[in-house]
């Protein structure tokens, strides 16, 4: 067996899981407590890369650094969207349908909008580490994708900080687990589904920059994330943060694997194939749908 | 019988008055009706950099043409629909623009799948397609009314770099291959010219993979390459891959003579967004903005003013080339008959900016190859020797290096 390129294939493999875990996390929790499939989740996400690649491009801004900036800008932009778009389609008899096309409608205005302002050109995040490397004996790890891998750890572990560890993080699972009861017991649920909506979309941004650090974009990139973000959410299961991350990084590893040991064109095959077996054998994904 | 008259003879006056205004007026009227050339674009999806590019071309072309008084003394306007990178839009837009819209003449799509639907319209509805066709197989269905002019073709897309590389000494040309390539037609369609050249020059082939897009990491890629001792990479993709492919070369210290990238090195981005990384890789092209022919610098004049880039991207061109084909048939057949546009075009030679062509019954004119190398961020003419911009770098200097 050719160790070498087994564990190389791995190291990529789950990097690549851990970016898209990131991404998934903010989908699976409007998915979980509201029940909002955002199919512009992946575009929000496309934003973040935006701002951290124009922010480098002008003020030398390191994409990390931009976060600071990007994070809370696609807080308040979510809860704007929230309250204005979708609350009035939360009231609606079947919220996920009519919240899909309602988002899918959102999706194509910023698809638009990037296109508007950045044009169709691919872009790179180029860093002044972009191309720098870690060389661990025979291993090597690319500086943009640990990079990547970091920010999604720590976004992942926050976002389960927040919600185990604070007041308002322990009202969203409420809110998630007894809607009723939780309200009986003093949640504002609108608050909470706004201030969810947000946390979801400003980390969806974070994600964005994390997989701008291992891919090109261009403004449809986000088509091609949403197909991945399912991947993550489905196998994750609905709403379950560390779930969602346990899905990437397991989805990682099987493309890492079919990578060493597959032809290449078997890959997609394979991890697709993955989610129609777990869609017909566990529908709530691998781990307990909760928050 | 007065009061007849009377009556008669002004409604006569009149009668004649207006037969003449509208016979005066009839010509000028007709002769201000603007040709419409439809057919549909990748605006936006996956080859929306590259179909707007060709937007730009065409546009260019008419501007230009409109300019100098129309073409046979017609402005021309373009309705131009986006098929959003789908090949089943870009038939339904061709369809829509011959029998919905009427247009005049049709024009060349993106990418080669997209040609390669339309083709078989183009031919039902007997109009002349003049597009880069989709792949030489394309070109071997029988079709009278399509033409690549001039085309891109994948099955082309290194003779050049290869007719070059037959030029190196045997025993400092590469060894052994690496040859990935992106699961699709376009990627498949370079294949059948690695295997035919790398036979010839002695280059073994020792990984040849195909891989689906999107590509998820090219590190295991690079890996082999490095291990089965490659030295001369293959990256038969897109920009996305391509890019992929180059930055895990480098982070991973892969040092090949050449790496030879397809599609993807083409596009504007490349350099722009690469930089140095993006240096050294061979390429090919049909169209480039350093070459001699006759049109080239207004092109290069134009994008300069407007883009402010020192040459017109590869796209542009075409779109343009395109366009100008279809003016010398018409011109040369003097009419908008679409049957003697393609008789014109199938006995006549047309003076492009890639040089003179001339079709054969597939609607093809010979070969067109230019080999291309990326130095300092320009792409350059490498082969054929007559056209050549700069001296090829090989082999390719290590990373950090140059």
């Amino acid at each position: 067996m050719n160790t070498v390129l087994v564990v190389q294939s791995l190291i990529s493999g789950v990097i690549m899981g851990a970016v898209y875990a990131l991404l998934g996390v903010g989908f699976s929790l409007s998915w979980g407590v509201m029940k909002v499939i955002n199919i512009s989740h992946a575009a929000f996400g496309l934003i973040g890369a935006f701002i951290a690649y124009g922010m480098l491009k002008l003020w030398g801004v390191d994409p990390i650094v931009s976060l600071a900036v990007t994070v809370p800008f696609l807080f308040v932009a979510a809860c704007l969207v929230y309250r204005v778009l979708i609350l009035p389609v939360t009231r609606a008899k079947e919220v996920i349908v009519s919240s899909m096309i309602l988002t899918f409608g959102v999706a194509i205005i910023l698809e638009n909008l990037l296109l508007l302002l950045w044009g169709p050109d691919p872009r790179l995040l180029t860093t002044s580490y972009s191309t720098r490397v870690l060389i661990l004996g025979p291993f090597y790890f690319q500086y943009p994708q640990l990079a990547g891998f970091l920010m999604s750890a720590a976004g992942v572990a926050l976002i389960h900080l927040f919600l185990s560890k604070t007041y308002t993080g322990k009202a969203v699972r409420a809110a998630w687990q007894q809607p009723e009861a939780a309200q009986l017991c003093g949640v504002n649920l609108k608050r909470i589904s706004t201030i969810t909506f947000g946390i979801a979309v400003a980390s969806a941004g974070a994600g964005g920059v994390g997989l701008a650090f291992l891919y090109s974009f261009e403004p449809h990139a986000h088509n091609l994330w949403l197909i991945y973000l399912f991947l993550v959410v489905i196998v994750g299961g609905v709403g379950n943060v560390l779930g969602t991350a346990a899905a990437g990084v397991i989805i990682g590893v099987i493309t890492g694997l079919s990578l060493a040991f597959l032809p290449y064109q078997w890959v997609n095959l394979l991890t697709f194939g993955l989610l129609m077996v777990i869609l017909v054998l566990r529908p709530e994904g691998l781990f307990r749908s909760e928050v | 019988m007065r009061r007849i008259y009377s009556v008669l003879f002004p409604a006569v006056v009149a009668t004649i008055g207006l037969a003449v205004i509208f016979a005066s007026c009839g010509p000028v009227a007709a002769a201000e009706k603007p040709i419409v050339i439809g057919g549909s674009l990748p605006l936006t999806g996956q080859f929306a950099e590259t179909g707007v590019w060709i937007e730009r071309g065409m546009k260019f072309w008419a501007q230009e043409i409109n300019a100098k008084g129309g073409l046979l003394g017609r402005p021309v306007v373009f309705k131009i629909y986006d098929d959003e990178s789908n090949v089943g839009k870009a038939v339904t837009f061709a369809e829509k623009a011959i029998t919905v819209d009427k247009v005049d003449l049709l024009f060349g799509g993106y990418p080669g799948t997209a040609s390669r639907a339309v083709m078989p319209v183009a031919e039902k509805h007997k109009y002349v397609y003049v597009s880069m066709g989709g792949h030489l197989k394309s070109f071997e269905q029988g079709y009278q009314y399509s033409f690549g002019g001039p085309p891109l073709l994948g099955e082309w897309w290194y003779e050049g770099f290869f007719q070059w590389l037959e030029t190196v000494p045997p025993e400092q040309r590469p060894k052994k291959a690496a040859v990935y390539t992106m699961n699709n037609p376009i990627g498949a369609s370079l294949i059948e010219s690695i295997q035919k050249w790398t036979k010839k020059l002695g280059i073994e082939v020792v990984v040849d993979e195909k891989y689906n897009l999107p590509l998820p990491d090219a590190s295991s890629l690079i890996v082999k390459a490095k291990q089965m001792n490659c030295d001369i990479l293959f990256a038969n993709g897109f920009f996305a891959d391509g890019v992929m492919m180059v930055r895990a070369a480098k982070a991973m210290e892969y040092n090949p003579k050449a790496i030879v990238q397809g599609i993807g090195s083409v596009v504007p981005a490349w350099i722009k967004e690469l930089g140095p990384d993006g240096d050294f890789v061979f390429s090919g092209t049909v169209l480039h903005h350093k070459l001699k022919y006759p049109g080239n610098d207004r092109l290069n004049e134009f994008v300069k003013k407007e883009y402010e880039l020192d040459g017109y991207p590869v796209y542009f061109g075409f779109g343009y080339a395109w366009m100008d084909t279809l003016t010398q048939a018409v011109e040369g057949a003097k009419s908008l008959d679409q049957t003697k546009i393609r008789d014109w075009l199938r006995t006549n030679k047309v003076n492009s900016i890639c040089g003179p062509i001339k079709f054969d019954e597939k609607g093809l004119p010979d070969p067109i190859n230019f080999c291309t190398q990326i130095i300092k961020g320009q792409v350059e003419l490498i082969w054929p020797k007559d056209v050549r911009t700069a001296e090829p770098a090989y082999p390719k200097p290590a990373w950090g290096k140059n």
